[in-house]
């Protein structure tokens, strides 16, 4: 037992960052293994069996699908064709290839760089000085999680347009007619980047707080300033988890679909996505091929930054001493200078979700869109939300987009809480589970809808263009976030009790139900809520998946924009984020109370 | 259980299928009572258009729905790509949604790939000889006029470009946009200029073109373009539909619409899928498309009705060429069709 488990750990070693907590947590004798010593002697236990299969039978075709398109011609009906290696050489004779390359990079770096820069000074204002209600921060940050990112992204393009109040200010100012054009590389980094500041600082906090404050205190004590000694020696240790989340970011804009499609393809800029959903779209019949060889271009891509990024957050616990001991960060005393960061929180609160949120609700009462003004004002009526409240699309769309969060939600959490409690527990083979429930991680959102399009369309049960599709992509899609929230979780439970229901007598399933399910019970309801916001706003995985009947919030929404429906789409927004801002109070509500956030 | 259900979705399919066709090429002299009880039952349509929805698929379906409250209407828009992209998948997965598909050039799209069935209506009758198809694949909705928008705030009228030569002039360099990704964007362009000045002539005027630093627009359809024209993003649009921004100009927007000669124009067509759900509610939509009612609500929306006895709006006179006296070149779903992967070859050869 002693050699699987050590064999385990290496396995498991470019898992998620959690892999030290597993060490700490390594001699406690797993209760589970116990009583599968009881059963016949198998390497592997027939649970882990099902629950591979199953994850299996989710991703493998898909995967294969894209893999198959890439390398064969397809024919219009549908079927493949001779096999061919051209649409990979296309994409390295084409231009596009490097100019989308060229441009993903500067975006990526660029909204990386804005996120991590403003997300750390934000979660250094907060975790390390006494600034007056910095605590206000995490339910600020909380709340705009519940804000789907497209709705941001069309409030940065209201505020920035040529028509919007920013151009027009710059216009008044400085008498310049030549204003600023957001439809660049440079607003595409900014509006994605501002969008993941609350992100940044949620897991920055993390990393503040969890780092010891002794090494910083025996500095002071040697006599360094507490400047330098922040300068010298926390900086310098949160460096890696630093280098970790500017990677995960880094990775995230590469596969973020709703700025390069808002804001890139209509200022020409393609970056990896936008390609592939416009070879999707093209005139005539869609290339599938072409979509395909990027798709796996893309998947390399990111594979390659998680798996770096998943290492270097391994070396980054190694800049940490966990031990036992309770320890809290020095808290720096500003005086009268609290106010001005107090001022700049507000402010940033402003930028990042008042503002825009704002700019939204103005656009919803408005007829057409022409920029903010007292004559628009004066124009302002409640037409929009007659429209939306009314029979028709609009409603259907909330309610399936309530349906499919629901759904993906409660299939992913009970799921994964299941894995993750059977890889705590090193029941034999459960490493493959861990692997296989991560491994959704590597497709973007964008591609699992392209494979999943042609794994639809080709099964003989009609299921393309119905919710059940998209919950099932959805489903994998957000299978890690579960499993990260029910590991974290099944981490802190003692195996004491289920021994003891062991020894009882009580039978796996029950074991699990009645007492792993009830102590988890937090966690998942923090993980429901997750997975339940995260899979009702993503517009590039439904996007190819819907069809009428079956439309869902975010993919409404893009239609809307693509139409140019500005302000029903505002109204719409401002519904959404107001139901959305009451499941992430609710969330607040309860991490707080378990000390997860704040 | 998943074998077994998928087969019997087949041979329900298989049987469904040889009764629509009857239904579809009904010639009977009771076919309208037979459509209106058939889709009695079914209770339910769906259309796939390419027309703005506020202007024409929202009063379409409201006044079908008050003629017809017993049957459901539900429409979606897309381009015209996207419609043909999406019926392609619906086909393949054997869950046909759409039940009535419509947009510029969808027939012949649709139609050379295999996702329709032919249909016949009496109401074809009413129909110029121009916009019939004799072999029954589509109908004729609406004609499309396209010409430049430009803001007049950016570009005063006396100043804007009134002939193709004029947009090669050194000051619009960057400030022309059109849309990419699109048959009736920057290909119907060249393909309009392709076929009224020979290949080696249009050749040498695109090229210049292309140093004009086109802006390919990528992200919406043409009504979003002269919106984003409106705002004053881009001065100057190509190719898009002529009356958008006269409708605009109507409500105060800073916008005009300038016909270069020759205008190229087009017709939205409609086609019925092949395995229809819903056969009797769609020949029922069909029938009220291009009924003279169909026809004055696409009127009344700004659009430019296929049938000669309802009139477009007084409003848009200015930019029907007949009536501007700029001559035409009307490029049928064939003849457009049949241009248009060479001029998007062109396009991606000079302007990406």
């Amino acid at each position: 037992m002693k050699t699987c488990s050590s064999e385990d750990n290496r396995q498991r070693g470019g898992g998620d960052g959690l892999a030290q907590h597993v060490t700490v947590y390594s001699n406690h004798r797993p209760a589970a293994l116990g009583l599968l010593a009881a059963l016949p002697r198998m390497r592997i236990s027939p649970l882990v069996v099902v629950l591979s299969a199953i994850l299996l039978v989710l991703i493998v075709p898909p995967a294969l699908f894209l893999l198959n398109v890439s390398l064969h011609e397809t024919r219009p009906d549908g079927a493949f064709g001779a096999f061919t290696l051209r649409y990979y050489r296309g994409l390295f004779s084409e231009r596009l290839f490097l100019s989308s390359l060229r441009n993903t990079l500067i975006y990526a770096f660029g909204s990386a760089a804005i996120a991590i820069a403003i997300g750390t000074a934000q979660a250094l204002i907060v975790e390390r000085t006494n600034t007056p209600g910095r605590k206000l921060a995490f339910f600020a940050a909380i709340i705009s999680l519940g804000v789907p990112h497209i709705l941001y992204v069309v409030a940065w393009l209201l505020l920035l347009g040529r028509a919007g109040p920013v151009n027009d200010a710059i216009q008044v100012l400085l008498r310049r007619e030549q204003a600023i054009d957001v439809y660049s590389l440079w607003g595409m980094a900014l509006i994605e980047g501002i969008g993941f500041v609350p992100l940044t600082f949620l897991l920055m906090s993390a990393v503040l707080r969890s780092m010891d404050a002794s090494f910083e205190e025996a500095a002071i004590m040697a006599g360094a300033k507490p400047a330098r000694a922040f300068w010298a020696v926390t900086l310098r240790m949160a460096t890696p988890a630093l280098c970790a989340l500017a990677l995960l970011f880094f990775a995230r804009a590469f596969e973020s679909f709703e700025v390069p499609a808002l804001v890139g393809l209509a200022g020409n800029i393609n970056v990896f996505t936008t390609t592939i959903y416009q070879a999707m779209h093209r005139t005539g019949m869609p290339s599938y091929g072409e979509a395909g060889a990027y798709s796996i271009c893309l998947v390399g891509i990111v594979t390659v930054l998680l798996v770096w990024q998943s290492r270097l957050s391994r070396h980054a616990h190694r800049y940490q001493t966990i031990t036992g001991k309770g320890f809290r960060p020095r808290i720096i005393d500003l005086g009268a200078w609290r106010y001005f960061t107090a001022a700049i929180l507000v402010a940033l609160f402003l930028v990042v979700t008042v503002i825009p949120v704002a700019m939204l609700v103005f656009t919803s009462f408005q007829p057409f869109y022409e920029g903010v003004s007292v004559a628009a004002l004066a124009r302002s009526s409640f037409e929009n939300y007659r429209v939306l409240l009314g029979p028709g699309s609009f409603r259907d769309s909330i309610t399936n987009t309530l349906i499919l969060g629901a759904a993906t939600a409660t299939i992913v959490v009970p799921f994964t809480a299941l894995c993750a409690w059977l890889v705590v527990r090193r029941v034999p083979g459960a490493a493959l589970l861990d692997h296989l429930a991560t491994l959704p991680l590597v497709f973007p959102a964008l591609i699992l809808s392209v494979a999943f399009l042609d794994v639809f369309v080709n099964m003989p049960v009609p299921l393309y263009g119905t919710v059940i599709s998209v919950i099932i992509a959805s489903s994998v899609r957000y299978m890690p976030f579960g499993m990260r929230y029910a590991y974290t979780g099944a981490l802190q439970i003692h195996p004491d009790l289920e021994s003891a229901a062991t020894i009882s007598g009580a039978p796996l399933g029950s074991l699990f139900r009645r007492i792993v399910l009830p102590l988890l019970a937090a966690s998942l309801v923090s993980a429901w809520l997750v997975v339940f916001l995260l899979s009702v706003q993503v517009v590039a995985l439904p996007l190819l998946l819907v069809g009428p009947g079956s439309e869902v919030m975010a993919v409404t929404l893009f239609e809307l924009w693509q139409n140019g429906q500005v302000t029903e789409l505002a109204s719409m927004g401002v519904v959404w984020i107001a139901l959305m801002t009451v499941v992430s109070t609710i969330f607040y509500m309860l991490t707080r109370h378990r000390q997860i956030v704040a | 259980m998943t074998l077994a259900a998928g087969a019997m979705a087949l041979s329900v399919t298989a049987a469904t299928a040889a009764r629509a066709q009857d239904i579809l090429l009904s010639t009977a002299p009771d076919r309208e009572q037979t459509i209106v009880d058939g889709a009695r039952k079914e209770a339910q349509v769906v259309l796939y258009s390419a027309m703005i929805v506020n202007q024409a698929l929202r009063p379409l379906t409201d006044a079908f729905m008050k003629k017809y409250p017993f049957v459901k209407m539900t429409f979606w828009r897309g381009d015209t790509e996207e419609i043909v992209d999406k019926l392609s998948a619906e086909e393949r997965a054997h869950n046909v949604v759409a039940d009535v598909v419509e947009g510029t050039g969808v027939g012949d799209l649709a139609v050379n790939a295999g996702l329709t069935q032919p249909y016949d209506t009496p109401l074809v009758a009413a129909m110029p000889e121009r916009y019939r198809d004799p072999r029954g694949r589509w109908t004729y909705t609406r004609i499309s006029y396209f010409s430049i928008a430009y803001n007049t705030r950016l570009v005063p009228p006396d100043q804007a470009p009134k002939t193709y030569d004029a947009l090669l002039d050194p000051r619009w360099q960057g400030k022309l946009a059109w849309r990419v990704g699109t048959a009736s964007g920057a290909p119907l362009f060249i393909t309009a200029i392709r076929l009224s000045r020979g290949e080696d002539k249009a050749a040498a005027y695109l090229r210049k073109l292309a140093a004009q630093k086109m802006i390919n627009f990528g992200s919406g359809s043409a009504r979003t373009l002269v919106d984003r024209v409106i705002a004053g993003e881009f001065p100057i649009a190509l190719n898009i539909f002529a009356h958008h921004p006269l409708i605009s100009k109507a409500k105060g927007a800073p916008v005009d619409s300038q016909l270069i000669d020759p205008v190229p124009s087009t017709a939205g067509t409609m086609v019925v899928p092949k395995g229809v759900r819903h056969p009797f509610a769609a020949m029922l939509l069909v029938d009220f498309i291009l009924s003279r009612e169909g026809q004055q609500i696409l009127a009344d929306a700004d659009y430019f009705p296929a049938r000669s006895d309802v009139a477009p709006k007084d409003m848009l006179a200015a930019v029907i060429p007949a009536r501007a006296g700029v001559p035409e070149l009307f490029l049928s779903p064939d003849r457009l069709n049949q241009n248009t992967e060479s001029s998007e070859k062109i396009f991606e050869d000079l302007f990406q």
